[in-house]
């Protein structure tokens, strides 16, 4: 028994112009398999550097639908009983306590250890009841009345057999829990998977899952995305930080600067009140963007000059010579 | 259309893209939602439910104009609302002026698409089959367009207006013609061009066969037979190598648990079941190996140490404590180099201290040197990993030396590139280092040299 497939989005325009009301940019293809998923009821998976909005996009989206967002953020060790339910132990055995007496009237009159055991199995279903499933995400996000976007977040970093694990939840959307039966999805949630490509992704999941790759944006989206999110960055200013960031992308660093250090550094800039990326500043402020010292020190050499004769220093000279 | 992705989504698989049944399945579902009529949906649409693999993209960027072109107008009638007398004329006069280019205005004038077999035998005039790569498709269309004889059409149709009108055609009809016959042109020229971009397309599917080793066969390569190029992408591959590797390392933690009850957490994480221990906890064993690397930077060694050293980098979080020497005919310590420098730059570095040379590489004079002077690096709990192919020049191998290491430390693990085979031959001491070390790995490619490392972290 499927759940219905609610039909969210008319036309792929539409989901372009639903997302840019909720400030997120999106071109085309994501607008695109966004639409699909939508239609075929399909997972989304989602890969490309870290920083890229693959996270944001599952949160514009549920924005945009006016949906619940249910986040899994995954880990090594992930299990079942952090994704999907658990027994509240603890509340089991508080209620054990306090209706201590209560057990006593139900077993008064039994006989042998048998009888009792038996008697007492007839109220099982009170402790394995639904008041005492602790639901974890994608319970929550099956079990839902309301619309629903379920986020599986960083899918690598769990171990394989996590994956194939919800393959079969995300297969039919229904879960069984031995001692309450099989529960249905009421409504299809949405379903995302980010994924940072630090391991291959069983070819089983990926056939289940729409894709798509969400590189850095050009520098013109670069900058439409940093005007739409820090409007107060005056606009030529703005087109030189984020030149300045695309030609740190193009080289070897330890970690390039993604689109959200972008916005941070936008934002820092904003603050400090400046006029132009002079030395000075982009020294000042360059922790923002770089996360290691041996890139600093790299970049830093870049910056001034020292044995960055093959492009980097062009990049460089162009910062300097704006007015 | 059906063809077309039918055949597009054999080239993909052609090319190396995995694209299952039920993937191509859901591909006409995609379409059916998205339609066909624009163009960029469309390719959206194949491309979000065929391709899953970033690696894929660019494939599936190149196969889709071959396969899907440019949109295309379809040719029109110029004949279009003209009586028969009319029609008859035109026919007269177009029998009497065009000659060899009867082929090329039986289409333009009469609206008519070619075939796909008479499309097919131009291509093959026009030598198609040379062809190597679909950038050459403009190419063979210019020549295509050559043996219809497309530089005399201008002249040609030019007569025909004048003879048209010449016979008291209405020169409004005459008008239509001219529009429609060069808007056919151009429709013309367009399929010209996508014909041959699709015909090298298809020819060059089998090339994609040829087309550059995966990542994964370049993992199993000997580290001798890369090219720079090669060399570049494995370096890439270090870093997901290393996740893979931080990953088995946390997994062994997490159940390399060693079974002692871990007291303090087990109360302290019962104390909400009142105290009754229905969670045991177990005291876990921190799995992180102290090193001590020997490394051999001759010019032979110099890439497979270049990749240890890059494993190493990306796994420092794995390492307790590493010292690192470099040898060739004597030892240099490099801790420093390995702590401060990225492993390229490092390895440069050493070279300075360690130029390649003609001298020869003496291992036993490098562990003499060592035990005088750098012993205090080795306790119970060292590993000491030596990286080389134990090849002495015929001098003295230092054996006592090398065992009395191998008692101090906790283990040793040697790892050479060479085939076992080879071991023992010509100048090659190995069989004898072998027996004294706990552990020897053969490291001839990236694959063996990560399941070395792997079994270095295992402790």
């Amino acid at each position: 028994m499927a759940a219905e497939v609610a039909n969210r989005f008319e036309s792929v325009p539409e989901v372009r112009e639903g997302l840019k009301a909720v400030n997120y940019l999106a071109d085309e293809g994501i607008a695109g398999v966004a639409y699909l998923a939508d239609r075929l009821g399909k997972p989304v998976l989602i890969e490309g550097p870290a920083g890229t909005g693959k996270t944001q996009l599952a949160k514009s989206i549920a924005e945009m639908t006016g949906a619940r967002l249910i986040r899994l953020q995954c880990y090594e060790g992930l299990d079942e009983s952090k994704a999907l339910y658990e027994w509240e132990y603890a509340k089991q055995m508080l209620y054990t306590q306090l209706l201590r007496d209560k057990l006593g009237d139900v077993l008064a009159g039994t006989h042998s250890l048998s009888d009792a055991a038996d008697r007492l199995a007839t109220e099982e279903d009170v402790f394995f009841s639904e008041r005492f499933l602790l639901a974890r995400p994608l319970l929550r996000a099956i079990n839902s009345d309301e619309p629903t976007v379920l986020l599986i977040d960083e899918i690598d970093r769990a171990d394989a057999e996590f994956e194939a694990f919800l393959l079969e939840v995300l297969s039919d959307f229904q879960v069984t829990i031995p001692e309450i039966g099989t529960i249905s999805a009421r409504q299809h949630p949405v379903v995302f998977l980010t994924s940072n490509n630090t391991r291959e992704l069983s070819e089983a999941l990926k056939r289940r899952c729409l894709y798509i790759y969400i590189d850095y944006p050009s520098t013109e989206e670069e900058l439409n995305i940093v005007q739409l999110k820090v409007p107060d960055l005056s606009a030529s200013l703005a087109r030189q930080a984020v030149e300045l960031v695309h030609s740190l992308r193009r080289m070897d660093l330890k970690k390039n600067p993604s689109v959200s250090e972008t916005l941070d550094w936008a934002r820092a800039l904003v603050t400090l009140n400046a006029r132009s990326l002079d030395p000075e500043t982009v020294e000042n402020t360059m922790t923002v963007l770089l996360k290691y010292e041996a890139d600093v020190v790299r970049v830093r050499r870049m910056l001034q000059g020292v044995g960055g004769g093959d492009g980097y220093g062009r990049a460089h000279h162009e910062i300097r010579g704006r007015p | 259309m059906e063809e077309r992705i039918t055949k597009f989504v054999a080239a993909l698989r052609a090319a190396g893209v995995r694209v299952s049944l039920a993937e191509s399945e859901d591909a006409w579902r995609a379409i059916r939602h998205m339609g066909v009529m624009d163009r960029n949906r469309f390719r959206w649409a194949l491309r979000a439910t065929l391709v899953k693999d970033a690696s894929g993209l660019p494939i599936f960027e190149e196969l889709f104009p071959l396969y899907f072109g440019v949109d295309q107008p379809p040719m029109m009638d110029p004949q279009d609302g003209m009586s028969q007398e009319e029609r008859d004329m035109l026919q007269q006069a177009m029998d009497d002026l065009a000659g060899e280019l009867q082929q090329l205005l039986n289409w333009l004038l009469n609206g008519r698409q070619p075939s796909q077999e008479e499309l097919e035998e131009l291509a093959q005039q026009a030598g198609i089959d040379r062809a190597t790569s679909t950038s050459q498709a403009e190419r063979y269309a210019r020549r295509m367009q050559r043996l219809l004889h497309w530089e005399q059409l201008q002249e040609l149709l030019e007569l025909l207006w004048e003879l048209l009108a010449e016979q008291g055609m209405d020169p409004e009809k005459i008008q239509q013609l001219k529009e429609r016959v060069a808007q056919n042109m151009e429709a013309l020229e367009k399929q010209l061009e996508q014909f041959a971009g699709q015909a090298i397309g298809e020819q060059t599917v089998e090339e994609y066969q040829k087309r550059p080793p995966s990542v994964d066969e370049l993992m199993e390569r000997p580290f001798e037979l890369l090219n720079e190029e090669e060399m570049r992408l494995l370096r890439d591959e270090v870093r997901r190598l290393a996740a893979r590797l931080r990953s088995h390392a946390a997994l062994r933690q997490k159940r390399g648990q060693d079974g002692r009850l871990d007291a303090k957490s087990t109360i302290r994480a019962n104390l909400r079941y009142g105290g009754v221990p229905m969670e045991l906890h177990y005291r876990t064993r921190r799995l992180r190996p102290k090193l001590v690397t020997l490394l051999d930077v001759s010019t032979s060694m110099r890439q497979v140490t270049e990749f240890f050293l890059w494993l190493l980098y990306e796994l420092q979080d794995q390492i307790q404590k590493a010292r690192s020497f470099a040898y060739i005919d004597h030892l240099e310590e490099v801790s420093q180099d390995l702590a401060t420098l990225r492993p390229d730059e490092a390895m440069q570095s050493i070279t300075t201290k360690l130029p390649p040379g003609h001298y020869n590489t003496d291992f036993g004079a490098s562990l003499r040197e060592f035990e005088a002077e750098h012993m205090d690096a080795i306790d119970f709990r060292t590993t000491v990993i030596v990286l080389g192919d134990g090849r002495n020049n015929l001098q003295d191998p230092a054996l006592d030396t090398f065992s009395d290491l191998g008692r101090r430390s906790r283990r040793i693990i040697w790892m050479n590139p060479e085939y076992p085979a080879q071991w023992g031959t010509g100048d090659s001491d190995m069989l004898e280092y072998a027996p004294l070390c706990n552990e020897v790995y053969q490291v001839r490619n990236l694959a063996q040299l990560a399941a070395a490392v792997d079994r270095m972290l295992a402790d």
